[in-house]
């Protein structure tokens, strides 16, 4: 509860920060636009030429496109804000020292203290792209559908955050190691489902770097039903993920000795 | 001669500094393969059995590696931070050491990326035909000039805005687009192509990769060089106007 109230107020102070420049807003909100424009310009282009790709008709790809654009939009939100260029701003600019000497957690200041709201407007599309892809879909989802699809956006989220902080504690053994543009890049591949991809691609995808789990497989269960199997093995991976990176994060810290040490 | 000397030095300087960062490096070639890789597993898929897409493709994968501009980050950061200021006093041009920059960088993704090219096309059965590959090169470096004008003229807008990673993410966007990396242009619906082969996104990457595939027999220069001349015009009348209202950090 007391964490959940941290990310309210970090919340309320970020938005405040965020409509002084609104300027800004404007910018983010045309690139938020832009970005998704491009995205589904993309996709619709392959199906002037196919009605379907990899076993995926076009309802299905913009309901994945949606899916992804939400859980990007959640990921720049609260997560990139605090996680991004890490090894650089957490530790050798030394704002790690601040966060261990404060009252709550480490891992959730270091991880969700700060938020960029205006990059919230990527959840709305996000979630407009989806019911355009419902709409446009041969049946609609049913209730269990829609439940499925809940909890594995959940679980995509919370992988993805327990990613950013996997990637984030490499830095207490190689400070000097920055993989966010190589993060960044393997995210946009969430952005097509799994079954497009060559097999080795296709498997590193699903159990090495999970991004099937971040669009793929809620918009399946979403629109083809669910799998019990499948929803206990995405709160599997989330429950196993986020226990790795509090694990990793620890021993990170036991490292760990200072900023200039 | 003597902004050619100066280009040779700094070139030479920046190659050697980046040889540092060789792992950054490599992060950037991941980037710069993600979207030509989407695209060449996405049309595979549609026409798994036509071997042209895998061969435009990996040129693509190519041409987009030896001509990635980042001038909103080597060279707008330098507004930002005022240390362009530096460069101004300097008794010399400061798109010596913009361009240098550019060709350093360039160098070490193309080194660090033949690799994955190569194991790409080693993968794919890619045979490609020599002379259309030879037959390219101009057409490859009318590119190489178009992609950093472009960058750079979306990078001159840090003089006015704290947005420009934004406006250069705009300007990607089209290039992905009408360049040929989503989609070959011919594969576009007819008004979207049409529209496509007149703005300058083709020139930058899907017209020397289709040369080089042997998709397309022989394209435009002239499309290419108009393209150079109205882009490097931009340059210098946004150049003019952004040195005069730059205003150096302390003052």
């Amino acid at each position: 509860m007391k964490l959940l109230r941290l990310l309210a107020a970090g919340f309320s102070m970020s938005l405040r920060r965020s409509v002084a420049f609104r300027v800004n807003l404007v910018f983010d909100v045309l690139l938020a636009f832009t970005g998704l424009g491009t995205a589904i310009a993309a996709v619709l282009i392959v199906f002037t030429r196919a009605d379907t790709l990899a076993g995926w008709s076009k309802a299905e790809f913009l309901v994945l496109i949606g899916t992804y654009q939400l859980i990007t939009g959640l990921r720049t939100t609260f997560i990139d804000p605090n996680l991004s260029w890490f090894p650089e701003t957490g530790i050798r600019e030394g704002k790690l020292d601040g966060y261990l000497l404060q009252p709550a957690p480490s891992l959730f200041l270091s991880s969700l203290s700060l938020s960029s709201p205006l990059q919230l407007i990527q959840v709305v599309l996000g979630v407009g792209v989806l019911a355009w892809g419902i709409g446009v879909a041969d049946r609609s989802p049913g209730a269990a559908g829609v439940m499925s699809w809940l909890v594995l956006v959940v679980a995509g989220t919370v992988v993805t955050w327990a990613l950013s902080v996997l990637l984030a504690c490499l830095a207490f053994w190689a400070p000097k190691l920055q993989l966010d543009v190589f993060y960044h890049s393997a995210w946009q591949l969430g952005r097509y489902p799994t079954d497009v991809f060559a097999r080795p691609l296709r498997i590193l995808l699903t159990y090495v770097f999970p991004m099937a789990l971040i669009a793929s497989v809620p918009s399946t269960a979403l629109l083809r039903g669910p799998q019990f199997g499948v929803l206990l093995a995405g709160v599997a991976a989330a429950a196993g993920a986020a226990a790795l990176a509090a694990l990793a994060w620890r021993a990170g810290l036991r490292r760990y000795t200072g900023a200039t040490s | 001669m003597r902004t050619a000397v100066l280009l040779g030095f700094r070139l030479r300087q920046e190659v050697l500094e980046w040889s540092g960062a060789w792992w950054f490096l490599m992060t950037l070639v991941v980037q710069a393969v993600v979207a030509p890789l989407i695209g060449l597993f996405v049309w595979s898929a549609v026409y798994p059995d036509d071997p042209a897409i895998a061969r435009y493709y990996v040129a693509v994968i190519l041409v987009t590696l030896m001509t990635e501009s980042f001038e909103q980050h080597t060279f707008s950061e330098r507004i930002y931070n005022g240390t362009l200021s530096h460069e101004l006093l300097r008794p010399q041009p400061v798109a010596v050491g913009v361009i240098g920059m550019n060709l350093a960088i360039r160098a070490w993704l193309t080194l660090l990326g033949a690799p994955i090219v190569l194991l790409t096309g080693i993968a794919l059965q890619v045979g490609f035909d020599w002379w259309a590959v030879a037959r390219s090169t101009p057409y490859l470096v009318l590119a190489a000039v178009l992609v950093f004008l472009w960058t750079f003229l979306l990078s001159l807008t840090a003089f006015w805005t704290d947005r420009v990673h934004a406006v250069v993410g705009f300007g990607s966007q089209l290039v992905f687009l009408f360049g040929g990396t989503a989609a070959p242009i011919g594969l576009l619906p007819d008004g979207l192509r049409r529209v496509a082969e007149v703005l300058p996104f083709y020139g930058m990457s899907g017209l020397p990769a289709e040369i080089a595939a042997g998709t397309r027999g022989d394209g435009s220069l002239g499309y290419q060089l108009v393209w150079v001349v109205v882009l490097v015009g931009v340059v210098m009348v946004l150049w003019r106007a952004g040195v005069r209202r730059y205003t150096a950090v302390g003052s």
